[in-house]
């Protein structure tokens, strides 16, 4: 693929470069490169893909723009909001390079779509930020043979790995599963803003160098990096003989959706559900029994706006201060949403909480149809 | 005998923020075990009732892989618990 005198201009320091020249350029004009989500970490290796002249580039992510995204997630700004993130972000890049072609994909992957998402890009660069779709991309890209760049970040720690099948480990080798319960969502832990773009670069410094054959790529070794003490650190991983999707006698070899996620409308034995307008009722009946609510959202959400009879056990303390539970009468447990109170429904009722009841739709739902004015982070 | 330990970030809640901490012992055992009489709860969410590291841990002995909780810690050692992140 040659370049056009405009793309020989725009990409002159990359030309000037022995280690990439006109070979490595044109090797990037014909990548075909996905970026699933496009958010802290999609968004700094769409902003440096695309300016390096990554002639196809696709953004999957099927959320929109929050005002709460903006703090990391460079790619999008204030105008934006509310807009499809895939397309917004879509809209920026081919601002930032008319020269390449963006695909938007605003939608959610899943085993039944991710073969045809993936069969348009030779490289997947995984930002997404939920542990289940990282199984999904890992097992997509083992079994259709796709490398892979993959980072993860929390709070003020960030981990980045390749893949390359058949060249070394995978992520299953390396996480073989992902955590049950309630240790797994730490979605709500906060994130340094900047945290993000650091890992981000580099997800974008190795796609690039994997595309343009320069340098060595991060294979078999997880580099973790520790914003608090500006500490990079390097741990060599091997693969696993035994591994579920890229071991010797694999046991996965189709993309698979995970287990069901706690959905709040799975009903589960022993585990009570009451809508928002249900626990207004009950709360303004005066009933002498009145319930105990248990507020499992993170303090800095709990301290955004709670419902005052509330006591603040988050999730990332839960399974320490099971004692302060209870033991008797109906206890209400409340969340954002309601997937993190039912697994903590669960956690309870394991510990002998009597009666455990799950706020299904969590206070967004008492904000949409109980109390407009609760703030809900 | 003492080394260091680096705690994954989400389980900083179990140290009280502490991304480093001190450790003592003269296997992983012994250190995990040090550990959880300081930060409880913290063992389980590392090691399952079967006594294996969680599937979604990797703990590293200096930049050594350790594959259960055998492995020898010596003085001055560093006791690496890396968790799978989900934040993107």
């Amino acid at each position: 693929m040659t370049l056009t005198p405009a793309e020989r201009a725009r990409y002159q320091r990359h030309l000037a470069l022995p280690e990439i020249g006109a070979p490595g350029q044109e090797k990037l004009k014909a990548a075909r490169v996905l970026i699933v989500g496009a958010g802290g970490l999609g968004s700094p290796a769409a902003l440096y893909l695309a300016a390096a002249g990554c002639g196809t580039l696709g953004l999957l992510d099927f959320d929109r723009v929050e005002v709460s995204n903006l703090q990391r997630q460079v790619l999008f700004d204030t105008a934006g909001l509310a807009q499809p993130k895939a397309e917004a972000g879509r809209e920026r890049l081919a601002r930032l390079n008319p020269e390449i072609r963006v695909v938007a994909h605003a939608l959610e992957l899943k085993a039944a779509n991710v073969r045809a998402v993936f069969a348009d890009y030779d490289l997947i660069l995984d930002g997404s930020d939920r542990l289940s779709t990282r199984y999904l991309v890992n097992d997509a890209c083992v079994i259709y043979g796709k490398p892979l760049v993959s980072a993860a970040i929390h709070r003020f720690e960030g981990q980045i790995m390749t893949y390359v099948p058949g060249r070394g480990p995978c992520y299953r080798c390396l996480f073989p599963e992902a955590p049950d319960g309630v240790v797994a969502n730490c979605a709500e832990a906060g994130v340094l803003g900047v945290l993000p773009g650091v890992l981000g670069t580099l997800q974008a410094t190795e796609a690039i160098k994997l595309i343009t054959h320069t340098g060595t790529p991060l294979i078999g070794r997880l580099l973790v990096y520790d914003a608090l003490e500006l500490r990079f650190s390097e741990f060599r991983v091997e693969r696993r003989r035994d591994c579920a999707v890229c071991g010797e006698t694999p046991m996965i070899t189709e993309p698979r959706d995970p287990k069901p996620p706690q959905a709040a409308d799975a009903p589960r034995d022993g585990i009570g559900r009451l809508s928002a307008p249900g626990l207004k009722a009950l709360l303004d009946s005066g009933a002498a029994a009145a319930p105990h609510l248990i507020d499992v959202r993170e303090p800095w959400e709990f301290d955004t706006g709670h419902l005052p009879q509330a006591l603040n056990i988050p999730t990332s303390e839960f399974a320490q201060r099971l004692g302060e539970l209870p033991r008797a009468g109906t206890t209400v447990f409340i969340c954002r949403s309601g997937g993190r109170s039912l697994r903590a429904c669960e956690m309870a009722l394991k510990a002998g909480v009597g009666k455990p009841v799950n706020l299904e739709g969590g206070m967004l739902a008492w904000a949409a149809q109980v109390d407009p004015t609760m703030p809900v982070a | 005998m003492s080394c260091t330990v680096r705690i994954a970030s989400p389980l900083h809640s179990y140290t009280s923020g502490a991304a480093t901490v001190e450790g003592r012992g003269g296997t992983l055992a012994e250190v995990l075990g040090d550990l959880e009489q300081r930060f409880p709860g913290i063992r389980f969410r590392m090691i399952d009732e079967q006594s294996r590291i969680r599937p979604h841990l990797r703990l590293f002995v200096n930049s050594q892989e350790a594959r259960d909780l055998s492995a020898p810690v010596g003085g001055g050692d560093t006791v690496h618990v890396i968790c799978a992140l989900s934040g993107g």
